[in-house]
């Protein structure tokens, strides 16, 4: 192979405090360490990643000027931002690209490529939630049957630091049957997965689906029956809670899936192990990260954007052009040209929606950092507060404030 | 040529006006006892008697007494010494004691470092109603000093329609000053160093004479708390938990700020009733909001509409509410801080709704509701039983043992035989039967006289299956009148309805009762 793999060697997860069920720690990963409760924005690097894409891309491309920090987004570092991002196997596959297109974009890591001034994380999803709703994941394009085996070659030679299995996510209509017969089917996978990847070169997270402790518990059961009950204990160095898009505006449900995992994952003796919340993001992040989430990926920072809206807060957003720039400190907002470009003086409207992009990752950076600063306070009573003062002062959120307070942090009273 | 001028006050009807504001006997005892309290009074005795020319009410108080400032700040209107809002005094507006102008005659005597005046003021209703404004004769003489106090005898008051002094109880008293006045403040749970006041009242024999004296203090108290449900058929009903008092500030966009202090309880009925309620449930209970922590007006707008008001008793006192003369209303409603205050309310209680155990009690309470419909059921199961052991034969209650009672006639061999093919009780022709091997469309009714009873048609049935005919002379009736525009005939003894109604239609009627 043509190119070098790192080592993983040194990969773990350390718990530094906890508040009731939510902790904050580092996810060690090769040399870079992530503290915990974190985001990994999204990031396309296909998308306006090649050196035949120069123009195109659109925003995603913009992004990744942010991340490198080019001379064309005015020089600024971002780099803090961008400590762990995930891109997923399917930005392939929503491409129609040829097998040749494939290949020369799969030929070298993106870490080593000169296009790209990386040295983060690189969490590399399989791409799995594809196949929710019928859809599939299709590589016929590029000649590509896409199976397990596929997704982890294209894992591995991403460079990905963090992998996860193919899953089979179930749907909130699943029945009982057709829930066991997916997770059989990730099952076989996960037997696959661990035989082709090395622990020593990746970190390697389980997928788990389910939306309550009963449903967790029968997919892990069927996990352990096909891979065994020693490899389901020692072959994982974290877990990664999928299915939940589809619940993504039912936050009562997102919590009881986030606070019913972390409770079979204790009863399973996957208590020291790292939970990741796929796919779910924004207002979420902090109720989540009180039941015990660890970390996140999110790509709503760039919808927001390309729906023309600017987050003045994790959870509150204002239309692009009634915003008063001036309101924030944030380096995108605190830099004239990229101003002049969300206010529209922008050549391309990739400029203008990429700018207001970064800005909305740097919010919602910032907020989860205020998270685990919340955490980080002695007992229960900094998260506590953290609620009192943000979410619970909202009244669509105030409920589930309310209820990871009582459920998690001890209670009000 | 210009000319200034000053607005003129007609100053009999403002009296008149402020004084008729008053109307229950009850409220001069609220007042006194807010003068007495500012007047740094430590016991407060008041007695009321119910004379033939209106009531008598004498206030006599340990505090400070009146000097002849205060006198006059007494009897003038709008006149309070009090007039500095952020100081704890409780009347500051100079309208409180002008109830008792509502009288025949006001005699306060009161002894202030060493100088007792004595001010008497004769027929001052007659005289304002008769446009005279009254006066008052003052005298004074020395007294020793240190014994400060004051005497206050109304006689005559005139209470408006409904509230006579003859309709006062000890409990409505009671009741009346520890839900509406200074004798259930809350200011107790605030501070340290609070002001006690004990209050004793006395009613004259001729009133109630079912005790001597009442004595109370000038605190609310919450029932004792109960966290666990107790036995029985509403384990809810004694649980009561209290949550402690909390200081919450508001400011609004204008950067104005207020304090408000909160403190309350969640209870059952038998909890509440341990309270001094003065009224119904449903009129008493929710969140209250005080002023000089008496309650003034509920907003239960504050508890989101799925958390029942009635269980919540919180007191919610805050010095920035602006009330009306008589302290029923508060008047700056449209005020941003009077709204900020209710969001920050909003906020506090939404807390307090979200807390366990208020849904631990809410779950007893839906529990025992269950478990006494579950006894009933069985109850009516074994009625049921009885009646079974009872009767003679099978005898239907309903439609659709109507159709067991068909089916146990086929099976006891009786003939024709009719087999119920299809029965849906929701539609109108609501059983489809087979009879010798042909289908007929068919209305099953317990009686015949439920199919028209229920208006459904004739012309779409072949036959009506009834255990018995019903009433007939309701049937008869039918004849007499017709049915749905057209005629009608029964003919009971060979089972046939005859309907004309454009088209002649003839009906089976099936008797089950007959087929046993």
């Amino acid at each position: 192979m043509g190119f070098q793999q790192k080592q993983h060697g040194n990969s773990g997860f350390e718990v530094a405090h906890e508040a009731g069920a939510a902790r904050t720690g580092t996810l060690q990963v090769g040399d870079t360490g992530i503290k915990t409760p974190n985001l990994f924005p999204v990031v396309n690097f296909y998308a306006g990643g090649t050196s035949s894409s120069l123009y195109g891309g659109g925003i995603h491309r913009t992004m990744k000027e942010f991340m490198n920090g080019d001379e064309v987004i005015n020089g600024g570092d971002y780099s803090e931002y961008f400590d762990g991002v995930m891109t997923s196997v399917a930005s392939l596959t929503d491409y129609g690209i040829t097998k040749e297109r494939y290949e020369e974009y799969i030929d070298t890591p993106i870490k080593e490529r000169d296009l790209f001034d990386f040295d983060g994380v690189l969490f590399v999803d399989s791409g799995g939630f594809k196949f929710l709703g019928d859809k599939t994941l299709d590589g016929s394009d590029f000649e590509v049957d896409v199976d397990q085996r596929a997704i982890i070659d294209i894992q591995r030679k991403l460079g990905a630091d963090l992998v996860l299995n193919l899953d089979r996510p179930i749907e909130p209509d699943d029945d009982y049957e057709t829930r066991v017969r997916k997770a059989h089917m990730t099952a076989q996978n996960v037997d696959q997965f661990l035989e082709l990847t090395d622990r020593q070169r990746q970190t390697r997270y389980l997928t788990l689906h389910g939306y309550n402790y009963s449903m967790l518990n029968t997919f892990l059961t069927e996990i352990e029956k096909v891979i065994g009950k020693n490899r389901v204990h020692r072959e994982f160095d974290g877990v990664a809670l999928g299915s939940l898009v589809p619940l993504k505006d039912n936050k009562d449900k997102l919590i009881t899936a986030v606070s019913d995992c972390r409770e079979v994952l204790d009863d399973w003796g996957f208590d020291e192990l790292p939970l990741h919340v796929l796919g779910i993001s924004s207002s979420a992040i902090p109720l989540l990260a009180a039941v015990g989430a660890d970390t996140f990926d999110s790509s709503s920072y760039l919808h927001a954007a390309i729906n023309g809206k600017y987050h003045t807060s994790l959870y509150n957003t204002e239309p692009l052009d009634d915003v008063d720039f001036s309101d924030c400190d944030c380096p995108v907002c605190s830099d004239g040209k990229l101003v002049n470009w969300m206010e529209g003086d922008a050549e391309y409207q990739k400029d203008k929606l990429g700018a207001v992009s970064m800005h909305n990752l740097i919010i919602q950076k910032k907020e989860i950092s205020r998270v685990r600063e919340a955490i980080n306070k002695s007992g229960t009573g900094g998260l506590v507060e953290y609620f009192e003062q943000s979410l619970s002062r909202h009244k669509s959120m105030q409920r589930h404030a309310h209820r990871v307070v009582n459920d998690s942090l001890g209670g009000y009273f | 040529m210009s000319t200034t001028k000053t607005p003129q006050v007609n100053e009999v009807n403002e009296f008149l006006e402020i004084a008729s504001d008053f109307e229950d006997p009850l409220e001069v005892i609220r007042e006194s006892l807010s003068n007495s309290y500012d007047a740094g009074a430590t016991e407060v005795e008041i007695t009321i008697r119910d004379r033939p020319i209106g009531s008598e009410i004498v206030i006599e108080d340990n505090g400070e007494g009146m000097d002849y400032t205060d006198l006059e700040s007494f009897f003038d209107l709008g006149n309070s010494t009090k007039r500095d809002p952020s100081s704890d005094a409780i009347g500051y507006k100079g309208h409180g004691t002008k109830i008792f102008y509502k009288s025949e005659e006001i005699l306060v005597n009161t002894s202030k470092e060493g100088t007792n005046l004595r001010a008497r003021m004769e027929q001052p209703w007659e005289k304002l109603n008769n446009r005279v404004m009254p006066e008052y004769e003052i005298k004074e003489r020395s007294v020793k000093k240190g014994n400060n106090g004051t005497h206050i005898r109304i006689t005559g008051f005139k209470s408006g329609r409904g509230f006579s002094p003859s309709s006062l109880t000890y409990n409505k008293i009671e009741h009346y000053l520890k839900w509406k006045t200074l004798a259930g403040s809350t200011a107790h749970y605030f501070t340290d160093d609070y002001h006690e006041m004990d209050v004793y009242i006395t009613l004259g024999d001729e009133i109630d004479d079912t005790q001597e004296t009442l004595k109370l203090d000038n605190k609310l108290e919450f029932p004792e708390e109960q966290i666990e449900p107790g036995e029985g058929k509403f384990p809810e009903s004694r649980m009561c938990k209290h949550y402690p008092p909390r200081e919450l500030t508001v400011e609004t966009d204008d950067g104005d700020t207020a304090t408000i202090k909160v403190v309350g309880m969640i209870g059952g009925k038998d909890a509440r009733n341990e309270l001094p309620t003065y009224g119904k449930h449903s009129v008493q209970f929710g969140i209250w909001l005080a002023k000089d922590y008496i309650k003034v007006e509920r907003v239960n707008e504050v508890i989101s509409h799925d958390n029942e008001f009635l269980h919540f008793f919180f007191v919610a006192n805050c010095q920035d509410i602006e009330l009306s003369a008589n302290r029923e209303k508060i008047r700056n409603k449209s005020s941003s801080i009077y709204q900020a205050i209710k969001e920050e309310l909003s906020h506090y209680l939404s807390k307090i709704a979200s807390d366990p155990w208020f849904k631990d009690y809410l779950n007893q309470r839906r529990k025992a509701k269950l478990s006494r419909r579950a006894k009933s059921q069985q109850s009516s199961v074994e009625d049921r039983e009885k009646q079974i052991h009872d009767r003679e034969q099978f005898m239907p209650s309903n439609d659709a043992e109507v159709v067991l009672g068909l089916e146990r006639s086929n099976r006891n061999g009786t003939l024709p035989k009719i087999v119920v093919e299809d029965y849906n009780p929701d539609v109108e022709v609501n059983a489809l039967v087979r009879q010798n091997g042909s289908l007929y469309a068919s209305s099953i009714h317990h009686k015949l006289t439920d199919h028209f009873a229920a208006d459904k048609p004739l012309e779409a049935v072949d036959k009506i299956i009834c255990w018995s005919y019903g009433d007939r002379d309701e049937l008869s009736e039918l004849e007499r009148h017709g049915y749905h525009g057209g005629d009608i005939t029964f003919d009971l003894n060979t089972g046939r309805i005859e309907y004309q109604n454009g088209r002649k239609h003839n009906i089976h009627i099936v008797s089950v009762e007959q087929r046993f």
